[in-house]
């Protein structure tokens, strides 16, 4: 049942914010995309999922310091790609057809891996700097006895720290941020300006795609490498980026976390558990229509 | 007046014509489209025409429904593979047809008819498995349907065949319920069950690990989950361990990082995975990445054990994580009695690798199935049935074999296995060692513990 | 004068349907369907339309249409197993209790438009699922699926084989010229007019949310019906019915049919369960990609669905 010692307490919470690390990094994209293009990207999870197949590929043949090199940046070149190839065709279509383009090319992708790699899931070797727990009641005086905890779950957290740090900062201390913000808020007025908006769009969907892609190196030792992963996690990081508020990016950083614990602190009741996500997701979208940290007008 | 007789009329001409096109093309084809279905021209000989029961034309036609898309799909693969071998030795003699005790077959087909196969895909998705079950057996007329890679999925078909009159021979489903609660006249099962797994289990874990051991469980939320659990607890407790727990885990659950921590926080020594596929590969690497396989509980090394293994799983966790953890399985290549071995070199002959379990038993059911038609001398499935219920026989790999005819559950011994560690492996196919072989005397047990009836022979 | 006239004139599409539907059992096999592949058709021949009353109409995309297919099904499925296995009231049962689910989660979720209702109903109808899958397993079967129903019965007949056929086959006609009426009818034009621009309509003094919600509990009646028709066709509920899948599957088939049309979905019903059941059979392993590809195809380069390339082809041999 639900336990209440400070020992169980500190390890759901951990759970709980790495957990809420894989959301944030994979909402975290998506909801850039959204913000910037206004495009609804269901196939983000599918780019996710050719980050862990590149990444376990490259790491057995390679070594994990190339798979951290080379992953995020095919998928960057891939975003672009696709960005260029379909996406821009979508820009002034309804969020309908975007929704069903994106699935259908999820599927795509889906199915192609499959073709290649096979259904069964691929072990997904940690590194050995990276293996090993972590004895938490060493770092944290106050727990009692023995608490351990998985590093590369810890390194995953820290990483995730990184990344959202690293995007903040290039949207808010860069140029390239200040057009972009600026695209967010009125992309008609920047384009009157004169500024090319469509090239720097199409770094954006890169640079969503390249965090897809740092996620995956992280992450797929954690969410393990399957063909099925990518739809598992697509729902759940939808729900994120809507709870957070579309085009959000703090949103989707607290809306993650929140998930994350949520789903963690549930764990004793599997009727909770299993129908929590959604009703967190109800409950804030008929109190607070644009999510957490939405902003006003969005999509209200 | 004129204006409203015209009316009058003009409202009965077509009022009557619209509901005459209705009747007409309902009737007609009503007419037309009945024998193009569930023919019901009696007494071919002897015996009422049942499904797909008689069989016209030279050749006779096996349904098999495997999951192609999905998860299961590497396990749907090698379970055609295998069909498609016992096709290929009932037209052509070869592999178990030389090994099988007592067996009728000829290698010339079965009753002169040449075997002939459709392929279907259950999208491990019961609605699915279903709809293509239906095209095979409505569509093309087959006598058997085959197949399936989970238990919800061959209950449904189970279901299904029953009311068409059509036999089931289910493939992978180690449920209880299958031959339990849900039980039915036209479902037979070859592979064994959670019961059995903890039967055979709990014996060889209590002198691995001791008797004094306190046992945590995960357990998938579905039936096969709770049957599993259930039967482990059962006889784990009965060598003597305790229960400290356990947690439902959703099917749906691809990090495991939370219950592991509540099982971490718990006095348990051995962790219990009673988890299938994907749960199993999540839960057991999450285990192992919390250093669950180098902690020490209560003064003995923390154990993992998953009860049922398989090789596509113990490769999809990797050898690093499944090294010496201990489970059960129906067959396992590296058997050595004669149907085994036949089996293994004819597969490994047609397709280069040898053999999963999955495999083994629908290639056995297959040619059983074939064998019962010989030994009834006919499909009519009803004699079919009778020949097939507590038929004994040897030579397919497991031993002396009972088709028990109370439950349609295959008593037979089976295997403890034992993950091999990565430098004892010696292929891409060789992840697991048998530990034990577990006669079937150890593994049968009482039908009547489970409730659920078989129905009548011929389908309502 | 000529009143039945212009009722068959008015009627064309319902009438060509009936005909063709009809006749299905005819000219099905010979494009390598099944008697039980063509009920299914009808059936969700029945569900689309109903959920195009709502997407193509008021403009509203639901993500969890699955939801009132799936709770039909199973209270279908409980009557018939415990109360009766006569269809009419398990039937009757089933299609009020989606409608009252419909009406609490229409009044919730039809306060918000665009994607957040969409994500609204998706979280609705998966928190049913979750709840039929864990918290309700007893009742549901959970995974295994609600079996053990007795043969469905109408009156004396037993509901199998071709009567099942002509059974939902009526129903499809009968629904699908309600639907037709609809469209023509005052509420209709309201649909339409809320999909236009809401806003200006809120202005004219008009309550709009009254319509849309009168339309959602409409397409809903339509998903139970459509449900409820399921489990008299086959005595089993799988736990998919309620999934997201179905949802967005039954979003697929409208959109490749062409949305807003009424005969465009069915004809992407069609299309989807023949390719998911007869031709992925020659595709082999590799069907769903294929799928995928199409879809794709469709939403690309035709946005209006099978009905737009239908009406672009129309009008080239017009011209020639």
């Amino acid at each position: 049942m639900f336990d209440l010692s400070i020992n169980a307490f500190f390890m759901q919470l951990l759970t709980g914010l790495q957990m809420g690390s894989i959301y944030v990094l994979i909402a975290l994209g998506l909801t850039l995309i959204f913000g910037t293009l206004g495009v609804v990207n269901f196939a983000h999870g599918a780019l996710y999922l050719v980050a862990i197949y590149l990444a376990v590929s490259i790491n057995d043949a390679m070594g994990f310091g190339m798979a951290l090199v080379l992953v995020p940046t095919i998928l960057f070149i891939l975003g672009l790609a696709m960005e260029r190839g379909l996406i821009q065709f979508f820009y002034n279509r309804p969020h309908t057809d975007q929704i069903l383009v994106t699935f259908g090319l999820a599927i795509v992708i889906q199915e192609l891996l499959k073709w290649v790699f096979g259904a069964n899931n691929i072990p997904f070797a940690i590194p050995s700097w990276g293996n090993g727990i972590i004895l938490m009641h060493e770092w944290f005086p106050f727990l009692e006895g023995f608490v351990v905890y998985p590093k590369w779950r810890m390194i995953l957290v820290v990483v995730s720290i990184v990344t959202v740090s690293a995007v903040f900062a290039l949207l808010h201390w860069t140029t390239f941020g200040l057009v972009i913000r600026a695209g967010m808020r009125d992309s008609e007025m920047l384009q009157f300006l004169g500024v090319n908006i469509n090239r720097r769009f199409m770094i954006v969907f890169g640079l969503g795609s390249l965090i897809a892609g740092i996620a995956g190196v992280f992450g797929g030792p954690v969410t393990q490498v399957s063909p099925e992963v990518g739809m598992h996690l697509l729902v759940p990081s939808f729900l994120v980026v809507v709870i957070g508020g579309m085009g959000s990016l703090s949103g989707a950083v607290l809306a993650g976390i929140l998930i994350g614990m949520a789903q963690s602190f549930t764990a004793y009741d599997i009727n909770l558990s299993t129908i929590i996500i959604y009703l967190i997701t109800v409950i804030v979208l008929l109190v607070r229509p644009r999510g957490l940290l939405g902003a006003k007008g969005v999509f209200e | 007046m004129t204006d409203v007789k015209s009316d009058k009329s003009n409202k009965s001409a077509s009022g009557w014509s619209r509901r005459d096109v209705l009747k007409a093309s309902s009737v007609g084809a009503v007419g037309a489209a009945t024998p193009m279905f569930f023919t019901k021209n009696a007494w071919a000989d002897g015996h009422d025409a049942i499904g797909n029961y008689p069989v016209k034309g030279s050749e006779v036609v096996f349904g098999f429904n495997v999951p192609q898309t999905g998860a299961y799909a590497d396990e749907g693969a090698d379970e055609l593979r295998a069909y498609k071998l016992a096709v290929k030795h009932l037209n052509n003699g070869g592999g178990m047809l030389e090994t099988l005790k007592p067996s009728k077959l000829t290698g010339n087909g079965v009753l002169g008819k040449k075997v002939t196969y459709v392929t279907g895909d259950t999208q491990t998705n019961a609605d699915a498995s279903r709809t293509s079950a239906r095209r095979m057996i409505e569509r093309d007329k087959v006598i058997m349907v085959t197949g399936g890679s989970s238990s919800g999925i061959a209950i449904a078909q189970q279901y299904l065949c029953h009311e068409l009159g059509i036999i089931f021979m289910c493939g992978l489903t180690h449920s209880n319920d299958t031959t339990g609660k849900d039980k039915r006249r036209y479902g037979f099962r070859h592979f064994f069950n959670a019961h059995m797994t903890g039967k055979a289990l709990a014996p060889v874990l209590s002198s691995e690990y001791g008797k004094d051991r306190r046992a945590f469980h995960l357990t998938a939320d579905y039936s096969w989950g709770h049957t599993q659990q259930e039967s482990m607890q059962q006889f784990t407790e009965a060598e003597g361990w305790a229960t400290e727990g356990n947690i439902m885990t959703p099917l749906k659950t691809t990090d495991f990082s939370q219950y592991l921590a509540q099982v971490l926080n718990s006095d348990a020594d051995v962790l219990v995975l009673n988890h299938y596929g994907a749960n199993m590969v999540n839960s057991l690497t999450n285990a192992v990445n919390f250093g669950m396989r180098d902690m020490q509980k209560n003064g003995k090394n923390l154990e993992i054990v998953v009860p049922l293994y398989s090789r596509l799983m113990a490769k999809g966790a990797g050898s690093t994580n499944i090294d010496g953890v201990l489970g059960t399985s129906g067959w396992n290549w590296a058997l050595q009695d004669e149907g085994s071995k036949v089996f293994v070199k004819a597969f490994t002959d047609e397709y280069g690798f040898p053999p999963s379990q999955a495999a083994h038993t629908c290639y056995v059911q297959t040619l059983l199935y074939a064998n019962a038609c010989e030994m009834a001398g006919t499909f009519y499935p009803p004699a079919v049935i009778k020949a097939l219920e507590d038929f004994e026989f040897d030579g397919a790999g497991n031993g002396s074999t009972l088709y028990r005819g109370v439950d349609h559950q295959c008593i037979k011994s089976m295997l403890v296995m034992k993950g091999k560690s990565p430098s004892a492996r010696t292929s891409d196919f060789d992840y697991l060692e048998v530990l034990q072989e577990v006669d079937r005397a150890t593994a049968d047990y009482d039908p009547s513990i489970f409730p659920g009836e078989l129905g009548p022979y011929k389908p309502a | 004068m000529n009143i039945q006239q212009g009722f068959l004139q008015r009627n064309k599409a319902v009438v060509i349907f009936a005909l063709i539907a009809l006749t299905m059992p005819f000219w099905f096999p010979l494009l390598g369907g099944y008697s039980g592949l063509d009920t299914k058709i009808m059936i969700f021949c029945i569900f689309v339309v109903g959920f195009d009353l709502l997407l193509g109409y008021t403009g509203y995309l639901s993500f969890g249409h699955a939801a009132f297919f799936g709770i039909a099904a199973y209270t279908t499925g409980l009557m018939l197993k415990d109360f009766s296995a006569q269809i009419i009231p398990a039937i009757m049962v089933a299609v009020l209790v989606s409608t009252l689910v419909a009406v609490i989660i229409g009044l919730l979720t039809l306060k918000r438009t665009g994607i957040y209702f969409s994500i609204l109903t998706l979280a609705f109808a998966e928190m049913f699922h979750s709840m039929a899958m864990a918290m309700l397993q007893e009742w549901t079967g959970g995974e295994n699926g609600l079996t053990g129903m007795p043969t469905p019965m109408l009156a004396g007949i037993k509901m199998q084989g071709d009567a099942v056929f002509y059974l939902v086959t009526l129903v499809a006609i009968i629904m699908f010229y309600i639907a037709k009426r609809i469209e023509r009818s005052p509420v209709g034009l309201m649909m339409r007019a809320i999909k236009c621009n809401q806003q200006r309509l809120e202005y004219t003094g008009i309550n709009a949310r009254k319509y849309k919600l009168l339309t959602f509990v409409i397409s809903a009646m339509y998903a139970g019906l459509a449900g409820a028709l399921m489990v008299v066709y086959e005595p089993f509920v799988g736990h998919e019915f309620l999934g997201w899948h179905q949802s967005g599957e039954i979003v697929i088939m409208s959109v490749i049919g062409g949305v807003g049309t009424l005969v465009g979905p069915m004809l992407g019903a069609g299309f989807m369960l023949y390719f998911e059941n007869v031709l992925s059979v020659d595709l082999g392993e590799q069907w769903l990609l294929v799928l995928g590809f199409i879809f794709m195809a469709v939403v690309i380069f035709m946005p209006g669905g099978f009905m737009e390339a239908l009406s672009r082809l129309y009008k080239r041999i017009k011209q020639e």
